[in-house]
């Protein structure tokens, strides 16, 4: 169709047109406006608005065919009863896609607002046009510095290479500003809204070629035809992890029972079993989502299931280990020489095998350093989970733990943290080795360790 | 008859499935008790009596199945007190025969097959009973299914325990792997198919065989 050529400029338009730009801050186009500019896009933006010369400190222009030049993406921000005029125009131009933020169409119970869609969708579908909308806060690609959207504070986000593709802008809000406090980094958030022709099976393509992406995370309410997403995962497979989590699951509880009379609903089901034909990982909560993008994004791949819990407090060890088992990972013993070098660092007045309790340790970061390093080199460990409750008496260890990462290479098997201290203690330590060096920093023992399980779940669902 | 989707239970079900290569308890059809006497008489004892009516789903609801009947009086007797009690408990059933069974040995699985509106045709397994009815323990997959589907549909239930071993013994797990399989391929060839049930599918360390059936044909 023509679509997916035109992706890769859809998402680093060398120049965007605004067509509702305004300075009025109760109109959309004047937080579009404000997200581009303040975002610091560096391409050309041009400001369509028939009553102002001047939007945010930019020359406007009264309508889009008085714009001189290429134009590469158009976000329309105008009511929804003008939107095929503006399409018209936006072909006329040789734009090469559009964000339609407007809404008013398919997702109202006006039956006038499904038809407007569907006129929309032919036209866009003659000229090849992506749309991504209507019905949608836009996209933010965060290595073009591109805010195509009405929140000027996603431009806030860090940069990383999660691709998080969702139906609902509210989750994007959502998991956006979890992902800020949480340092979870993005390559691009894209609100596909009411889907008109660019759904999850179109994206996924164009991101699975994306050099800038290495996870996508995707958000999924429902779909028209969901078979597609399962061809167009298949396809991606093996190249990018992909990770779902399904909103409306409400009918699941009477699918087994209606299967006997005839008529299945569950359909929650259904997407749960065709995820795992996908080879797409699903999960079940925002957080579960943001942690394994955000580890999978970050740390070397699980390549077995055995893993090491090393923990400065026996209680929280103990929790990982819960959990850990709980996701079929498992705690094994360390090897001859391994369990030497750690009864060398320890003195025997905790749990010296696997789950360490490092306790002991709390005054000789060393030691504890020295621990985890000695069990990474473990050939019978494939993963680390990594805890420290802060302690008065164990204060040094994020500032030594940083200095020792910034002298060595990166993990080569994967290490989920879990360092917790009251504000500002050890946050700046903290900040500096995540996502760097082959580890991640979670809130808790169990998002540390869940999210371990996650990455053997997922190298189990590939195998 | 054209538009009204067929429905085939009883003997016309075992007998479509048999003839595509599905692995079925050995049954007969009987109208008469000494029909019965004599299919019980050629399969081997103990047999089980079903009812076989298209308009009786449950059959365990009306008292419609009759299991272990050890010879030719307790045939002759279960097959009169079988047609008596369904009738006298739903007088308007039509009721075309009563299928003389071997006995089943093994755990009960259920194996179905539907047109999903948005999925197209999909895969359901399940155990038989109360996990299925109570627990909703079943997976799902979308048709055509690859062994390692199959496999992993057994796997993920939750009562999978049951099936690998845990207080009583192992089942044949590849045989059921095979029938997902089978059921998956027939669907996808067949679009005249637009439902299947195999409920029950009796499933022991040798293999795995329907012992009841119900497909719903495109008219």
């Amino acid at each position: 169709m023509g679509y997916l050529a035109k992706l890769p400029r859809v998402f680093r338009p060398e120049s965007v047109m605004v067509i509702g730009a305004s300075n009025n801050p109760d109109k959309l186009g004047y937080h579009v406006m404000k997200s581009l500019v303040k975002g610091g896009y560096p391409g050309r933006i041009f400001p369509i608005n028939p009553n102002s010369s001047v939007v945010w400190d930019l020359p406007a222009f009264p309508d889009l065919d008085k714009v001189s030049g290429d134009v590469d993406l158009a976000i329309i921000a105008v009511p929804a009863q003008v939107v095929p005029g503006v399409l018209e125009g936006c072909h006329r131009k040789g734009v090469q896609g559009i964000v339609l933020i407007t809404a008013g169409f398919s997702e109202i119970e006006d039956p006038a607002g499904g038809s407007l869609q569907e006129r929309v969708r032919k036209m866009a579908d003659a000229w090849s046009l992506p749309i991504i909308g209507p019905n949608t806060f836009g996209f933010v690609d965060l290595n073009t510095s591109l805010n195509a959207s009405f929140t000027p504070e996603f431009s806030l986000l860090s940069k990383g290479g999660i691709a998080l593709v969702s139906q609902s802008g509210g989750f994007c809000h959502l998991s956006g500003f979890r992902a800020l406090d949480e340092n979870v980094g993005f390559s691009k958030i894209i609100g596909l809204g009411n889907r008109c022709n660019m759904d999850f099976p179109d994206i996924l393509p164009y991101l699975a070629d994306d050099p800038d992406t290495r996870v996508i995370a995707l958000y999924i309410e429902g779909m028209d035809e969901p078979r597609r997403l399962l061809d167009a995962a298949r396809k991606v497979r093996g190249r990018k992890p992909i990770v779902a989590y399904k909103a409306g699951r409400g009918e699941s509880g009477d699918s087994a029972s209606r299967f006997h009379t005839g008529s299945l609903a569950g359909r929650y089901e259904i997407y749960r079993g065709a995820f795992r034909q996908g080879g797409i990982l699903e999960v079940g909560d925002t957080e579960e989502l943001l942690d394994t993008a955000k580890a999978l994004d970050t740390l070397a791949p699980l390549q077995g299931n055995r893993v090491a819990v090393l923990s400065s407090q026996a209680g929280p060890g103990m929790i990982a280990c819960d959990v850990c088992e709980a996701h079929g990972l498992c705690l094994v013993d360390f090897s001859p020489t391994i369990q030497e070098r750690i009864n060398e660092l320890l003195p025997p007045l905790a749990i010296r095998t696997n789950p360490v309790d490092m306790g002991p340790a709390w005054y000789n970061p060393g030691a504890i350093i020295g621990i985890m390093e000695a069990v990474i080199e473990d050939p019978g460990i494939d993963g680390v989970v990594f805890l420290a409750m802060y302690a008065s008496a164990n204060i040094a260890l994020a500032g030594e733990m940083r200095k020792y990462f910034e002298e060595r290479e990166p993990l080569t098997k994967p290490l989920t943290a879990c360092f917790s201290a009251p504000s500002p203690i050890w946050s700046e330590d903290v900040k500096v080795m995540d996502r760097k060096k082959g580890m991640v920093f979670l809130p808790t023992p169990e998002r540390a360790a869940r999210t371990m399980g996650n990455l053997w779940s997922l190298t189990r669902l590939l195998s | 008859m054209a538009g009204i989707d067929e429905i085939l239970i009883g003997m016309d079900a075992l007998e479509f499935l048999q003839h595509r290569g599905f692995p079925a308890l050995r049954s007969e059809a009987a109208r008469q008790p000494q029909e019965a006497i004599d299919a019980a008489q050629e399969i081997g004892f103990p047999v089980a009596l079903k009812i076989s009516s298209p308009d009786i789903l449950h059959k365990t609801e009306v008292k419609g199945v009759l299991v272990d009947l050890r010879d030719e009086a307790e045939v002759k007797e279960g097959f009169e007190r079988l047609w008596t009690e369904v009738i006298s408990l739903r007088p308007e059933a039509r009721i075309e025969e009563v299928v003389v069974q071997e006995m089943g040995r093994g755990r009960e699985v259920i194996i179905g097959a539907t047109h999903d509106t948005q999925f197209g045709p999909v895969i359901m397994f399940g155990l038989g009973g109360i996990f299925v009815e109570v627990l909703q323990d079943v997976s799902f997959r979308v048709i055509p299914i690859e062994g390692k589907d199959a496999q992993e549909m057994i796997r993920e239930l939750r009562g999978f325990p049951i099936l690998s071993g845990a207080r009583g013994g192992e089942v044949n797990l590849e045989a059921i792997g095979a029938l997902l399989l089978r059921v998956s391929s027939l669907v996808n060839n067949s679009p005249d198919i637009r439902e299947m049930d195999l409920n029950p599918v009796f499933v022991n360390a040798k293999g795995c065989a329907i012992s009841d059936a119900r497909i719903r044909m495109k008219g």
